[in-house]
Formats: C-alpha cells, sequence, structure tokens
C-alpha cells in the first residue's frame, strides 16, 4: 500500500523474484495490485488520459480552429465556445491551449522514446559486460551529466533548427532525446547487475544461452520496470523541458501551436491580460505533474521495500 | 585526493572576484551626480566618432558634444547654427559655407574651416571604413577616394585609392569654405546636418588625416557640453555642460546617458526613479505605462516608415493588382491600435508626411483596408494561395507580422505563415540569393529631412536599401531631376510626381510611421523629440 507519504526518493533496486509471493502473481501483477488502491495513481492517471485524448483528438474538445486569430477580438473575455477568452492576437486562448497538448506531447513521446532506447542500450550493456566497457559507458554517463542541460540544449536546439521554415518539432525531439537518456542509462546499469547475479540467469547460461540471448530473454526483463518509472517521470520532465526551449526561442516555432510559445508570446502582457498567459501554464504544470506522480505511483508499486 | 586544494583556493578567489564587481557596479552613481544633471537610457552606441555614427545612440551622445552647421525647424526646414550663413549658385552645385566666429572647440582650440576639411576628408576616405562615409558620396571627388577591390572581395589586396583629400572642398579663409558637388542638389543644405559633418580637432589627429586611435572614447567637440571621462562601456558617457558657450546655452548643467541591453529593465528604472528619460517605451509596457507615468508619457512624430517588400524577382508577387489587393486586405489602424496601442500610425503614403513637401494619403485607395474589394481584385488577378512574410526575429517583429498574417487570412481566405530569420542581414542574404522569401519585412529612418532620403535610397534603382529591385527609369529620372532642380519647391513637386509613379507600380505595401514614444520622471520638464528620434537636449529643463 502506497500513499504520497510513503513517496521516497531512493533509487530503484531490481526486482527480487526470490521473494515470498503472495498467491501466485507475478511481480508486475502484485504492482497493479498496488496501484489500483492508490488515489495518486488514479487522479494522475486520468489527467493523463485527458491530456493524450486532447493531443490525439483535439476536436472533442473545442470545435474553433486555435489559428483563426482576429485582431478586432483581441483581449476579449469568454464567450460562446471560448471559455478562456482571447489573447492579444484576438485567438481563442481555449482551442490554443487544447491543440497545444498535441505538439507537446508528441515532442515529449518522441523525445522520451529516443533516451528509453539510448539508456537501455547502454545501461544493459555497460551492467551485463562489466569491465572496461562499464568504465568506458559509465564515465561517459558522467560527462553526459556534467552537461548543463539548458547550455546543452540551447546549443543543441538552436543548431539543429537553423532552417527558419521547420517548426521544429524534430530539432526539439532529438535536443531532448539526445541529453536525456542519462538517468535511464544508470538505473538501468544497476538492475542489470542485481538481475545477472540471479540463479535463474546463471541455470540459462549453464544451460547454454549466448550473451544475446541472456541479456535480452532474462535480464532485460527482469531489470526493465525500475527504467519504465525513469522514463515516465521523463515523459513530464520532457514536456516541461519542450515549453522551456519554446519560451526561450530555439524550440517549436513558425505556425507551431504549444504551450511554451503561448506562455512566451502573452508573457509580456501578463500585466494588462493574464488569461492568455496562465491557462497555457496550468495545463503545463498539470500534464508535468500528472506524469511525475503516475511515475512516482509506479515506482512504489514496484519498490518492495516499500511494500 | 592530491590536487584538490588548488582549486579550492581558485574557486574561492572567483566567488571573492564576483562579490566585488557585484558591489562595484551598483553604488557608483550616486557619488558623481552632478547638480542639475539628468540621466537619458540609450543602447551601447557602435561608435562615438561623429563620421562613424549611424545609429539613434551614439547620434544622440554626440549631439550633445558638437554643434551643428544646421538644425531644423519644426516643418523639418533647416536653419544655420554654427554656420553664420550657406549660400550656394544658382546650380545648387557650389556651396559656400561661412563659420560663426569665437567658437572653440572643449579643449580650447578655435574652431576654424581646416576642421572641417580634416574631418569630412577623414569621413569620406575610403579605407578609415567609415559608416556613414556615404554622406560624402555627392562631393566632387568622392570616387577617387575610395579603393576598387580588384578581384572583388578575393584574395588580392586593394591598391591606395587615387587621392587623398576631396577635390570638391575648398578653405577660402579661416572661417569659410566651399564645397562642390558632383552635380546639383537643391538639398545639400539639409544634409549637411547629419552628425558626419560634425568638425574635429586637431587634437583628434595624430597625423595627416590618421585618426587618433582613442578619438572616439572621448570625443572632443564643439558643441554644449563636454565629456567627463571616457565612454564606459556598457555603463554610462557622461557629459558636463561647457563654460561659456557661445551658441545656444542648455538648461542642464549635465546629462548621464546611462547604456542598458533591455528596454524593460530602462522602463523599471524610469518608473523606480532611477532614470529620468527613456526615450522608448517597449511595447508590452505600453498598455500600464499611462497609469504609471500619467502625463510625462508623451508621444510625437518620428521618421521611422515600416513596410514590406515585393521581390521583384518572385513572378508570383508580378502583377500589381496582386500587391494591390494585398494593400487593401490589410487593416493598418487596427494593427497600430491593437499590436502597437497607438505608438504608431498607419501608413498611407511612401514618404513620412513629416518632411517638407510630403503630401499625406498619397497613396489614396490602395492604402485603404477594403477587404471585399481586395478580394475580388485577388481572385481576378489570381494572386497566390500561400504568402509568407520574412521578418528578422531579433526586433520584436513577431507580434506584428503574425497579426498582419491573420489579417490576410480573413480578407483573401488564403494561407499566410510568417517566416522569422534570426537577423536582418540572414534575410537580406536569401533575397540576394533570390530565394523564395515572399513578402520582405523593412524598415527605414531618413537622414535628413528631405522627400529624397526616402525616395532614393529605397526606390530608385541603385537605391543603397532597394532591397527588393524596384526598377523604373520614370522614376529614377524624376527623383534625379528632383535632385538637381534649382529651387526645393521645384524638387518637391518632381519629387511628389516620383511618388506618384510608386503608387501607380507598389513596389512595397506602407504600413506603418513610427512615433517617438517616451517617457520622462518627475524631475525634469519639457522633454521633446525630433524626427531622428533624438531628445532636444537644448530645451529640457529640471522640473520646479
Amino acid at each position: 500500500m502506497s500513499d504520497l507519504n510513503a513517496v521516497t526518493t531512493a533509487e530503484a533496486p531490481g526486482p527480487a523474484p526470490d521473494r515470498p509471493r503472495r498467491a501466485n502473481r507475478s511481480l508486475a501483477g502484485d504492482a497493479w495490485a498496488d496501484l489500483r488502491t492508490s488515489k495518486v495513481f488514479w487522479i494522475a492517471a486520468a489527467l493523463v488520459v485527458i491530456v493524450v485524448l486532447m493531443a490525439a483528438w483535439p476536436s472533442l474538445f473545442t470545435s474553433a480552429d486555435p489559428r483563426d486569430c482576429l485582431l478586432g477580438r483581441k483581449d476579449a473575455g469568454a464567450s460562446g465556445g471560448a471559455i478562456f477568452g482571447f489573447d492579444f492576437q484576438g485567438c481563442d486562448v481555449y482551442a490554443k491551449t487544447v491543440y497545444g497538448a498535441r505538439d507537446s506531447v508528441l515532442v515529449a513521446l518522441c523525445a522520451t522514446l529516443i533516451a528509453g532506447v539510448i539508456g537501455v542500450l547502454v545501461g544493459l550493456a555497460a551492467g551485463y559486460f562489466g569491465g572496461w566497457l562499464d568504465a568506458v559507458l559509465s564515465r561517459f554517463v558522467d560527462i553526459m551529466l556534467g552537461i548543463p542541460f539548458l547550455l546543452g540544449a540551447i546549443v543543441l536546439a538552436k543548431r539543429l533548427s537553423s532552417n527558419p521554415e521547420s517548426n521544429g518539432v524534430l530539432a526539439v525531439i532529438v535536443t531532448l532525446g539526445v541529453l536525456g537518456w542519462t538517468t535511464a542509462a544508470r538505473v538501468m546499469r544497476s538492475a542489470v547487475i542485481s538481475a545477472k547475479g540471479q540463479d535463474y540467469v546463471a541455470a540459462a547460461r549453464m544451460l547454454g544461452a549466448g550473451p544475446g540471448r541472456l541479456m535480452f530473454r532474462h535480464v532485460l526483463p527482469n531489470a526493465i520496470s525500475p527504467v519504465i518509472v525513469v522514463l515516465t517521470i521523463l515523459l513530464g520532465i520532457n514536456i516541461a523541458g519542450e515549453a522551456t526551449l519554446s519560451y526561450l526561442g530555439v524550440g517549436l516555432k513558425g505556425d507551431a501551436v504549444s504551450w511554451g510559445i503561448a506562455i512566451a508570446e502573452t508573457g509580456p502582457y501578463a500585466r494588462t491580460a493574464a488569461a492568455p498567459l496562465v491557462w497555457p501554464s496550468v495545463f503545463l504544470a498539470a500534464t508535468v505533474l500528472a506524469f511525475i506522480m503516475l511515475g512516482d505511483a509506479i515506482r512504489d508499486a514496484f519498490d518492495p521495500r516499500l511494500r | 585526493m592530491p590536487g584538490k586544494s588548488p582549486w579550492k583556493v581558485a574557486a574561492t578567489a572567483t566567488a571573492v572576484v564576483l562579490l566585488a564587481a557585484g558591489c562595484s557596479s551598483g553604488s557608483s552613481d550616486d557619488t558623481e551626480v552632478l547638480p542639475n544633471s539628468i540621466s537619458i537610457g540609450i543602447a551601447e552606441p557602435t561608435s562615438l566618432v561623429p563620421s562613424n555614427s549611424i545609429e539613434t545612440s551614439g547620434s544622440q551622445v554626440l549631439a550633445s558634444l558638437f554643434y551643428p552647421l544646421v538644425r531644423f525647424d519644426a516643418k523639418s526646414n533647416p536653419y544655420p547654427v554654427a554656420a553664420q550663413s550657406i549660400t550656394h549658385d544658382k546650380a545648387n552645385r557650389v556651396w559656400t559655407i561661412r563659420l560663426k566666429p569665437g567658437f572653440t572647440f572643449s579643449n580650447g582650440e578655435p574652431v576654424v574651416a581646416d576642421n572641417y576639411l580634416d574631418a569630412w576628408n577623414y569621413g569620406a576616405y575610403g579605407p578609415n571604413g567609415q559608416l556613414a562615409s556615404y554622406f560624402f558620396q555627392r562631393i566632387d571627388g568622392f570616387a577617387d577616394l575610395q579603393a576598387k577591390d580588384p578581384d572583388d572581395g578575393g584574395p588580392e589586396k586593394a591598391p591606395e585609392p587615387k587621392a587623398k583629400k576631396l577635390r570638391g572642398l575648398k578653405k577660402v579663409n579661416n572661417l569659410t569654405f566651399t564645397v562642390t558637388l558632383t552635380e546639383g542638389f537643391a538639398g545639400w543644405q539639409s544634409v549637411m546636418g547629419y552628425d558626419a559633418f560634425f568638425p574635429l580637432p586637431k587634437a583628434a589627429f595624430s597625423g595627416d588625416g590618421v585618426l587618433n586611435k582613442d578619438f572616439g572614447e572621448a570625443p572632443i567637440g564643439n558643441g554644449p557640453f563636454k565629456m567627463k571621462g571616457t565612454w564606459q562601456h556598457d555603463e554610462k558617457i557622461v557629459v558636463e555642460k561647457v563654460a561659456d558657450f557661445k551658441g545656444t546655452i542648455p538648461k542642464v548643467s549635465g546629462i548621464t546617458w546611462k547604456i542598458y541591453q533591455d528596454l524593460g529593465a530602462q522602463y523599471a528604472d524610469l518608473v523606480g526613479g532611477n532614470l529620468d528619460i527613456e526615450t522608448k517605451i517597449p511595447i508590452e509596457n505600453l498598455a500600464s505605462a499611462s497609469s504609471d507615468l500619467g502625463t510625462r508619457l508623451a508621444r510625437t512624430p518620428s521618421s521611422s516608415f515600416s513596410f514590406v517588400g515585393f521581390p521583384m524577382y518572385d513572378d508570383k508577387y508580378k502583377n500589381p493588382d496582386v500587391r494591390r489587393a494585398l494593400s487593401m486586405a490589410i487593416n493598418r489602424q487596427e494593427m497600430t491600435d491593437q499590436v502597437f496601442l497607438g505608438s504608431e500610425q498607419p501608413a498611407t503614403s511612401f514618404v513620412s508626411p513629416q518632411v517638407a513637401g510630403a503630401r499625406p494619403n498619397s497613396c489614396g485607395q490602395w492604402c485603404e483596408y477594403n477587404p471585399t474589394r481586395a478580394k475580388q481584385l485577388y481572385t481576378a488577378a489570381n494572386g497566390p494561395r500561400d504568402i509568407k512574410i520574412s521578418y528578422n526575429t531579433d526586433g520584436g517583429h513577431k507580434a506584428w507580422v503574425d497579426a498582419m498574417c491573420n489579417q490576410i487570412k480573413a480578407s483573401l481566405a488564403v494561407n499566410c505563415t510568417g517566416v522569422g530569420l534570426p537577423k536582418l542581414k540572414d534575410l537580406l542574404a536569401k533575397v540576394r540569393a533570390k530565394e523564395d522569401v515572399g513578402l520582405i519585412r523593412l524598415g527605414w529612418a531618413m537622414d535628413y529631412p528631405l522627400m529624397e532620403s526616402y525616395l532614393g535610397p529605397l526606390y530608385t534603382s541603385d537605391g543603397s536599401s532597394n532591397y527588393y529591385g524596384y526598377n523604373n527609369t520614370t522614376f529614377d529620372s524624376l527623383v534625379r531631376q528632383g535632385s538637381a532642380a534649382p529651387t526645393v519647391a521645384q524638387s518637391q513637386k518632381l519629387w511628389n510626381e516620383a511618388e506618384d509613379q510608386l503608387v501607380r507600380d507598389m513596389p512595397v505595401l506602407p504600413l506603418r510611421f513610427g512615433q517617438n514614444v517616451f517617457g520622462y520622471s518627475e524631475k525634469v520638464t519639457d522633454v521633446t523629440m525630433d524626427l531622428f528620434g533624438k531628445v532636444d537636449i537644448y530645451a529640457v529643463d529640471i522640473a520646479g
């Protein structure tokens, strides 16, 4: 059973397959039983579902076009479907906020996938083979961690998005992906090290399994859950990262609609018209929080020490 | 761990240095404020050498250090200031300038004709690379001072120019000199009001035609103020009153030109009482400025002109009806009201109506908002379905380009996107390469208050800022005839005819004329700004 008070910052250790189990359940089954009773999980999951729906079918939420802007409606109050009013360009703030979810979630999802693939491969190789390869890869991870995130991201995103006519989606995905995999790699490595010492791995090796089969069939499935937790949290962080880069002018641009752009554009007018700044910020904060809470809840469920 | 301690020492040392730097920058102002002195915010000037100054911040500081040959009245007609008289021959070719006697530079040197000749020769000499040297190009012999690069930017070094001095400049006596132009130009007197025509003292030169390297750090001028210390880069420039100045005497005893990187920070200082005058209130603060400043927020016309150009190489915009339709699709008044909050005025002519001789509304029906007519015309002319507007992102243009696109979308039912490039030079490089950039965002501020200062550089086929490549021989010859006309009135008539040709061709869409939107503190009064965007340092006074 877990609730918010039980959330600790302890690093997730690998699963312990030889732990005495309740009634025939797998680790995932145990976790699911835990999650089902967690309020935090349900709140976070509901938010995530709403945001994902918004990203996939924005027309479910609004019939207005976010790019249909009329200066005559500048800073006008709520009317009809535009429940959040209009911004300084006369665009519907609600429609812009709903449509903003798509690029934000898409970017974060792709960036997290890239980070996940790199992180899992590096962590698996370092943890499984050990020795000099581990030393080299681990030091490389240390170096990557040494790069200040914002500095590295600004330099990289600026270089990648030099084409003025692109909307910057690809550049931000690559930037966040390339800079974000380090934690996943570290967690993966420690999980692999603990998993590969297990008896069933030794048994498989004695039966003649090669390193490829051992790694991907036996070690990886038993070491992946902490990485999934890390990646869920990273998803939230990447949404915030996209907004940050867009705010700084090196992220999404052109006719892309995103929360970061909306915040950057309306920020200077906050003293006279706060709503166009507040709503994208609220959606951004809620989405980031939802992913981080979800990650936390899943971690608590998978972490046997918290049971 | 060996080697740890030196790092610690270094880190501590850095911290101490940072701390010390942090302490020193804040408190320096309080100790050296002169009584009756004021502060005005500027950006870091590019140069304080008169012939190298082409932006407002430097020009503003130089206006306090130097006394010009002519200044301009409310109708932008020139009148002599440092000159006793300026006369010309019938063909407007040979101009005789008599200086007022008794003037001195702030180092005590008397101001004589040679000071002008030295300064102008220095400014015009090509290898000196002075940014404002193009002001001298009408003077006879200017071409001989320019080096011709034999391989056009290649590795081979350019030979020395043929001459070191302008053939057209002649000293008559100590206080008189003549200027001979290559061809007659009725407006030459107005041109001489610019910074590049300030005199330089003998002390500025270390040899014949060689300027002291650090002259620009503490220029010595013939104006009502002199430098106090040197230019403190990115921080401030302090000037104080010259004792018994012979010309118009300013009312304040000193000016601190405070240098800011950011208009927003400048505004915060103005409201906080740490700055007396901000010459440009940022748009973001305009909505709250009237409540922050009350009557201390003011507006005067400026010469700036914002427009978008149609690249002439792009066939999509070849039909004049397409250009007219786009012009009528834009609601200029709504844009200036809503995006610029009234800080700029809608432009319905190709030359600022503030300039002597220029007419307001010369663009007529084509610059009036008329979406129905625009749509008809556009459909009939089969205008492009996708429109791009390219702009540079470092100048705060995104908001109005987006608004303009939204207006075009709404009026013509076509697609419109703004394409941001980092700097204007990136945009111009694409235009030179004849790439598909769509409409080009551009702006202009006059060099001297003559219609020609808009017509010549912007629209003649060899104009320095005619980036879009407008080329019309009738127009070119009307502008040239206007420049050569015997009187200014005749010039203005011909220039107006030239502008009529622009109305027929619509090579650009006039959008807005600028205003100086400035604010000042309770400490000062009588703050006015001229068409060039400069504070009148002679009129400004301490309140109460």
